[in-house]
């Protein structure tokens, strides 16, 4: 019971990880691989401005999901953008997975790689959750987790940027036949994107201190997230985090640590096995 | 001078002599290479264990070039392999107290093993999320190192607490041990060993990549589509790939714990995948030599201090903000990516291309040159090979009742269709009809919801595209589907059944028998070629042709499989007059040498002249069938075209002509 509620808690962090994913596949059929490192350029920022006493804790945690959500664009437009030229050009994820390089090393030498305190935006202590003692740091960002999906789910279907959204989904072509540039929506999903990945730096270095490598080992658990619910549906990262943070805590309380890991790799592998568009993905059947 | 390129000449035209050389020139490379480090002076050591680092990473490189390179698989996942390699020879050497030679190929079997598996789980995916499994495997495969107390966590394995030494013992093979370059005054013998398994690894590997086998990855990496339609079982062959790469990279492990006898999780992290994959992308992916030079280049980067200045020039800007090696790499690789995506050398094999027209377009004739040897070939084609036997009554393929469904959209309609052996088969109708649908029921694209397919009287409905083909169908598409930057022999030589049923084994060792049906296979398509009026044009790239030699480099292609039925969708699509009428004689040669087709077109004067029978489909279902002038006659065909107001006037303009047939 104890592995089933923590790993629930834990994996709304994957979640929000995983949901930056969800918004740049299902816009521009490409992935950040450098996302882990924009977790880290939330965190520094809000960092950085943390000693500006006249702004409150919310101001501060804004200020870096903005820079990460600019840097996000930024790093659309010019590490995206040119080497995504068609379907079969995927040297996008090697340039993303550079950029992660440079991102890391620079922070590495700049902010050194001792945790540094982010002494905001933390709720203290644990709370008691079905008879479970939970930490309220890890159970508030699953919140916001769940809060993000929400607003995600609702905004694709109710405002003008959503609907566009959808749409360049379905057929981008289409939406430059309208006179929307169909990079225009890509640059909104990974500022969108870069944004979340920001927020969830900042309310996970709040816990575990500021790091460089903050986010290197928490993308590749959302990268698991991501397949196993699905790239195509907002919901898809709820249900992917849940049962895969469920499965790695089960095997990690029963076995060890180590094995936990295994185990969800597995589960990877399973759902790849039954339903390689993941749990809430939609197969998508090309007509030739 | 006259000379030199006389034998330069000779050599092109002897493979076997080409590859003999190949194979000396790497050799006396390797044995150049390999002098310092067999001398066992101390100076030597740090230059021998860089030259064992290249061997590792660059027989890595080159397996990884078959899925990165050839197929277009990005795998993160290199490294994995190579740590499985490492680590599990290591082990079994050690703790399992296996001979080290059975302990290494046990190693490379488990990590053959493993990238099947994982291969078979996830080839179904393209794109990221194959990256991401791969990723997914390595950061998992480093944690295992680093926590898992048999392989001796971050102490390393060995390591003095649990074996009493932090070193491998040395091998012994055949009475000879092969000591690592450690320790001063010892010959490190073991890099030249090294070096001779890295050339016997490099030559199997060339001669993959220039086999059919290679050329069914590229086909892949083109299209799925379109390998699958040249008797590809793509599935089987990507996972054989991902096999492939994951022994390669196991070797690389194998190689460096000889040279380092001892491993440290952290050498095993993503970091190792990236270089990897960097020494392909920055050599070249797809190139015989790319990983190879790549590697060579990534591997003096990181560990020589060449890149030291660029570090100091930073550091003077600021103290704080700069980039080290591995920055400096990820740079490299963005860099690589934006100025030279086809690495070093794709890019001075593009140049040499560049400088080198002249050479090129002297064989090659303009146009009404090239049309008129096509008469005289087809005439000595037939005179050599008589007509098969052309009863016009044998029914070759049956399409009795085939219905499909696109979600609520009925695309194909209870559709029956003949084709008897020798004869041609016009598939007209409007826009969205449903012949190209039809088309991809036929060749097993999708399955049928309803009703059955056969060839010769054999189902082939629920038949797979590769099994479909290799029992003798070919195919055109709407869109030509060519690899635009290799050749046009290249194109055609993927069209032998070959490139489907080559085992990997024999692509590999490329034994005498390859050499012969290498060449028959050039015989052959220099004849298509002929055939199809692109004489002259075998060494231009594919995508530099005009539109009309594009769709006759695909008829090429789809006859090299020898086919009984070919299927031609809109052959005639963006040809001109000219083109037409040629297209129209190939056809009418084409069915006096017994060849059944299939053709889907608008263009009605091509239709009258070369088909036999004549179906007309209109939103999914047959609305008329007969002979050519009888179809296109008939009123309700005019209406579907043309609306109704054409059968008001039922002496209509595109009426005149059949009326008159």
């Amino acid at each position: 019971m104890d592995a089933i509620v923590s790993g629930l808690v834990l994996g709304g962090l994957y979640a929000l990880v995983a949901q930056g994913f969800v918004l740049t596949y299902v816009t521009s059929r490409t992935i950040n691989f450098a996302s882990g490192e924009f977790l880290a350029i939330g965190a520094f920022v809000a960092l950085g401005v943390g000693s500006w006493s006249w702004l409150p804790t919310p101001g501060k945690v804004a200020v870096g999901v903005v820079a990460a959500g600019i840097i996000g664009a930024i790093a659309y437009r010019l590490l995206v953008v040119p080497f995504a030229r068609s379907e079969h050009d995927s040297r996008w994820l090697l340039s993303t997975v550079g950029l992660s390089y440079v991102l890391l090393n620079l922070l590495t030498h700049a902010e050194g790689a001792n945790p540094q305190k982010l002494p905001f935006a933390r709720a203290e202590g644990t709370t008691s959750l079905l008879g479970v003692a939970v930490n309220k740091q890890q159970l508030w960002i699953a919140l916001v987790a769940v809060l993000v999906t929400v607003a995600l789910v609702l905004g694709s279907r109710f405002t003008s940027a959503g609907v566009l959204m959808r749409a360049t989904a379905e057929d981008p072509q289409a939406v430059s036949l309208m006179g929307v540039s169909p990079r225009r929506v890509g640059v909104m999903a990974y500022a969108l994107a870069s944004a979340i990945a920001g927020l969830a730096g900042i309310l996970w270095a709040a816990e575990v201190g500021a790091t460089p490598g903050l986010g290197v080992h928490i993308l590749v658990s959302a990268f698991a997230v991501g397949v196993i619910g699905g790239l195509t549906s907002f919901w898809g990262p709820l249900v992917g985090g849940a049962l895969f943070a469920v499965v790695v805590q089960v095997g990690s309380y029963q076995v060890g640590a180590l094995w936990g890991q295994v185990f969800g790799l597995l589960l990877v592998i399973v759902v790849l096995v039954i339903r390689p568009e993941g749990l809430l993905g939609r197969r998508m059947e090309a007509k030739l | 001078m006259a000379r030199l390129t006389e034998l330069a000449a000779t050599v092109r035209k002897r493979p076997a002599l080409r590859d003999l050389l190949w194979v000396l020139a790497l050799g006396l490379i390797a044995f150049w290479a390999s002098r310092p480090a067999m001398s066992g002076e101390g100076i030597t050591l740090a230059d021998s264990q860089i030259l064992g680092s290249i061997c590792a990473i660059m027989v890595a490189a080159v397996g990884l070039n078959f899925l990165v390179g050839h197929a277009r698989l990005v795998s993160l996942g290199q490294g994995a392999f190579f740590a499985i390699g490492a680590y599990a020879s290591a082990w079994l050497t050690l703790d399992g107290g296996w001979h080290p030679l059975l302990a290494m190929v046990a190693a490379l079997v488990i990590a053959g093993v493993i990238g099947a598996l994982l291969a078979m789980a996830s080839m179904r995916l393209r794109g990221p999320s194959f990256a991401m499994i791969t990723l997914v495997v390595t950061i998992l495969v480093e944690r295992i190192l680093v926590e898992w107390a048999p392989l001796g966590r971050l102490s390393g394995y060995p390591n003095t607490l649990d074996h009493g030494s932090g070193l491998l013992e040395p091998i012994k093979v055949f009475g000879m041990e092969l000591d690592p370059p450690l320790f001063a005054g010892i010959p490190a013998d073991v890099i030249l060993a090294i070096l001779i398994v890295l050339v016997v690894a490099l030559y199997g590997y060339r001669n993959v990549s220039q086999s059919s086998w290679g050329r069914s990855l590229r086909a892949i990496g083109t299209s799925e589509h379109l390998a699958a339609h040249l008797g590809v079982n793509v599935y089987a062959r990507k996972v054989a790939a991902m096999a492939v790469a994951s022994v390669y990279g196991a070797v690389g492990g194998v190689f460096y714990v000889q040279v380092f006898a001892h491993l440290q999780p952290e050498s095993f992290n993503i970091y190792l995948s990236i270089t990897i994959i960097l020494a392909v992308m920055l050599g070249g992916a797809g190139t015989v030599l790319g990983p190879i030079v790549g590697s060579i280049v990534i591997v003096l980067l990181q560990q020589t201090d060449v890149l030291q200045p660029l570090v100091t020039a930073q550091k003077n800007i600021s103290e704080s903000w700069y980039l080290s090696t591995p920055g400096l790499i990820g740079l490299l690789l963005i860099l690589t990516l934006a100025v030279l995506p086809q690495g070093l050398v794709g890019g001075v094999q593009g140049l040499v291309h560049r400088f080198r027209p002249a050479a090129v377009n002297a064989d090659v004739e303009p146009d009404a040159g090239a049309a008129a040897p096509t008469a005289e070939a087809a005439e000595m084609t037939e005179q050599e090979e008589s007509p098969r036997e052309t009863s016009g009554e044998d029914v070759l393929l049956t399409v009795r009742g085939v219905r499909r469904m696109f979600g609520g959209l009925t695309a194909v309609d209870g559709v029956d269709l003949t084709v008897r052996a020798g004869q041609v088969h016009a598939l007209i109708g409007p826009n969205g009809a449903g012949k190209t649908t039809l088309a991809n029921l036929i060749t097993g694209v999708y399955a049928p919801n309803e009703g059955e397919i056969a060839l010769r009287g054999q189902r082939i409905d629920t038949a797979p595209t590769y099994r479909i083909i290799r029992s003798g169908i070919a195919r055109t598409f709407q869109t030509p589907l060519l690899f635009g930057h290799e050749t046009v022999e290249e194109n055609v030589l993927s069209g032998f059944a070959h490139t489907g049923t080559l085992p990997f084994w024999k692509a590999w060792l490329k034994l005498p028998s390859e050499y012969r049906r290498d060449r028959v296979m050039r015989e052959r398509t220099a004849e298509l070629m002929e055939l199809v009026g692109l004489k002259g044009f075998e060494h231009l790239e594919a995508g530099s042709l005009s539109y009309g030699k594009q769709r006759a480099l695909e008829i090429a292609r789809a006859l090299a499989s020898d086919p009984s039925l070919l299927i031609l969708d809109e052959p005639a699509a963006g040809l001109n007059t000219a083109e037409t009428a040629e297209l129209g004689q190939l056809m009418l040669r084409l069915r006096a040498r017994g060849l059944a087709m299939i053709i889907v077109e608008h263009h009605m004067e091509l239709v009258t002249m070369v088909s036999d029978e004549v179906t007309c489909m209109n939103t999914g279902s047959v609305l008329a069938h007969g002979k050519p002038a009888e179809v296109l006659a008939d009123p309700h065909v005019v209406e579907a075209y043309l609306g109704v107001s054409a059968v008001a006037e039922p002496a209509g303009a595109p009426l005149e002509r059949t009326d008159n047939a």
